[in-house]
């Protein structure tokens, strides 16, 4: 099978046409990164490709009141350069910078970062541990579902061959709430994620009255990380906040990883990780010892 | 735990093929129509700026500017062999070799205009931007131009060779003189070890180098930061990974080199101390300045973690594992 024909989409009404036309022997591309990797390595052998770089409808961020909706084309950097992750959402945008290299950057979209699926993919647990919801379109109708769910059921929930991933979205965090982000990558760029964690996590008068947890590249897929949530809701800061997390953290690890390799160094990394994030939510100091 | 550690490392370095093997430059200069001087010199540029050096070289025994030099370089059909751009040979050997050369044309020019000046010596006569004249009474001169005219029949085009002699060392005393020069340097770093995920941090370098006398010091320090970044990688990221002969880490994505995110500001220092049978004190630092950054971050690590790590690289697993180890044992 080789590839014959490349559309240039320009809207998506008609990509979604095409999809219902083409189904499994299409391909969506948007920045490319991923898939003309994979078509070059022989993993991907579409007859059709279908650019969706170009429609407006699916590069806009839109910001509500209470609400944010990030279209499935948008670049990591327009989102990064997007004034509208200010303070208690710099996770987002610290993950966002942390995909790649500028180069990678530019092109790769958030879309397309959440339809490859890799585990390692940074931008989604920031918006797992947000509650973003995904908007899924195919001329059969449109359908949404919670991105924590799209991974855990893939099968259910993943996209089908006529369907076109539109937008992702999902309530701005409260005042009192800060997204953190921490990343472990061999080098300082184009790293491919070891571990990531993200946090979004509530204080009130010293006291973690919400929290939502997600992790990446500590599983098959990206994941909410409901034992550590358990171990810190409720908890005052003043407590040993970091020794519970890392405790119900390397648990779950030790199930879920049995018999990795990776298990013992990865088990002792989610330390540093989870000490960044909780620092970053501005309830944990870390020393440095000289 | 995040914890730092200071590292120092220090290396001597011979220069040029060395251990007795026949080390021979050579360069021709000829005098070119409209007066400019061309240099022929198989000195071959791989980056490290041996085209930029050979035409300063030539340009300060020449005593003239840079831009009236035309250096042709690395056709085997129009110049004599120098030997290859390796060993850290190509300033100190081959930049000899040009020296010499551009002596030698200066000398074949006297000669010339001795006779066109009707001088009965060649003393007091100086070189100086492309004109020959006589000290005492610069009145009397001629320019490269007028003797290019003059001769253009008879091709001015002298020859410089320049030897290396080094000593085979004794197989069985070890004795001997098996390099000459050498060239000096040390390195100190500040690190930081993450003891929960093995990850080293390079914080803070300074890099001293002994160049003899640094002919072009911007690329002197290019070269140092180069090195600085080639052992940086091979200290901290590249891994083969071979297992039975198979590499299993043959792309780029998983065979990591140093970005520039992980290259830091290097604070350079550049120690001249001239060496006396260089052209003009210069000494090469190609090979040199990749030793000593390596066991000064190894030796950083141990400073800041307690662990000494001897194989490289120190990949972040590696380095747990004998983090690991060594609190087993402390706890025994």
């Amino acid at each position: 099978m080789t590839l014959n024909q490349v559309y240039n989409g320009s809207s998506i009404q008609q990509v979604m046409e095409l999809l219902k036309e083409y189904k499994e022997d299409a391909k969506i591309i948007a920045g490319g990164t991923d898939i003309v990797v994979a078509m070059r390595e022989g993993k991907l052998a579409p007859k059709v490709l279908i650019d969706i770089s170009k429609i407006e409808d699916l590069s806009e961020i839109k910001v509500e009141r209470d609400s944010i909706e990030i279209g499935a084309g948008v670049t990591y950097t327009q989102l990064v350069e997007n004034g509208a992750f200010g303070k208690n959402l710099k996770g987002l945008i610290k993950a966002c910078s942390m995909v790649g290299s500028p180069q990678i950057r530019n092109k790769g979209t958030i879309g397309g970062n959440i339809a490859n699926a890799a585990p390692a993919a940074d931008s989604i647990p920031p918006l797992i541990a947000l509650g973003a919801r995904l908007k899924i379109g195919s001329t059969r109708g449109y359908r949404e579902v919670l991105l924590e769910d799209y991974f855990q059921k893939l099968k259910d929930h993943g996209l089908r061959n006529d369907e076109l991933l539109i937008s992702i979205g999902f309530m701005k965090a409260k005042d009192k709430e800060i997204l953190s982000f921490s990343k472990l990558g061999l080098r300082k760029a184009l790293a491919i994620s070891r571990a990531t964690i993200s946090m979004l996590i509530g204080i009130d008068n010293g006291i973690i009255h919400n929290i939502v947890v997600a992790s990446g590249s500590i599983g098959k897929f990206p994941m909410r990380e409901i034992e550590v949530e358990k171990s810190l809701l409720g908890r005052s800061i003043d407590e040993d906040i970091l020794d519970l997390a890392v405790d119900s953290l390397q648990e779950s690890m030790d199930k879920r990883l049995e018999g990795r390799s990776t298990l013992p160094y990865k088990r002792r990394a989610i330390v540093s990780l989870l000490e960044e994030a909780l620092r970053e939510s501005n309830i944990y100091r870390s020393e440095v010892k000289l | 735990m995040k914890k730092r550690g200071v590292g120092l490392g220090v290396s001597f370095y011979g220069t040029g093929y060395g251990n007795g093997f026949p080390d021979v430059s050579n360069a021709e200069v000829q005098l070119l129509e409209g007066g400019k001087v061309g240099i022929f010199v198989g000195a071959t540029e791989v980056g490290q700026g041996a085209k930029t050096a050979m035409i300063q070289i030539g340009a300060e025994a020449l005593n003239m500017d840079h831009k009236d030099i035309v250096l042709v370089s690395e056709d085997t059909s129009q110049m004599m062999d120098s030997g290859t751009a390796a060993a850290t040979r190509q300033t100190y050997n081959t930049g000899n070799a040009v020296k010499i050369a551009c002596e030698n044309f200066n000398k074949r020019l006297f000669d010339l205009a001795k006779v066109e000046l009707g001088l009965n010596s060649t003393a007091g006569l100086v070189a100086q931007d492309g004109d020959i004249y006589l000290g005492i009474f610069p009145q009397k001169r001629i320019s490269y131009k007028d003797l290019s005219e003059k001769y253009k029949d008879d091709i001015i085009r002298v020859v410089g060779s320049f030897t290396a002699q080094t000593v085979k060392m004794d197989d069985e005393t070890g004795q001997g003189a098996p390099y000459w020069p050498y060239t000096f340097n040390a390195c100190m770093v500040l690190v930081e070890v993450d003891t929960n995920t093995g990850r080293v941090e390079l914080l803070k370098a300074a890099f001293a180098q002994d160049v003899g006398r640094a002919v072009n010091p911007s690329l002197v320090k290019g070269q140092m930061d180069g090195g600085f970044a080639m052992s940086l990688g091979y200290t901290l990221f590249e891994d083969l990974a071979l297992e039975n002969g198979v590499m299993k880490n043959r792309k780029f994505s998983k065979y990591l080199l140093p970005t520039s995110m992980d290259m830091i500001d290097v604070e350079n220092i550049i120690i001249e101390d001239p060496e006396s049978t260089a052209p003009y004190g210069a000494k090469g630092i190609g090979e040199p300045v990749t030793i000593p950054i390596g066991p000064a971050i190894l030796n950083a690590i141990y400073d800041a973690s307690g662990v000494r790590i001897f194989n490289l690289p120190v990949t972040p697993e590696k380095l747990m594992k004998a983090l690991r180890e060594s609190e087993e044992s402390e706890a025994i």
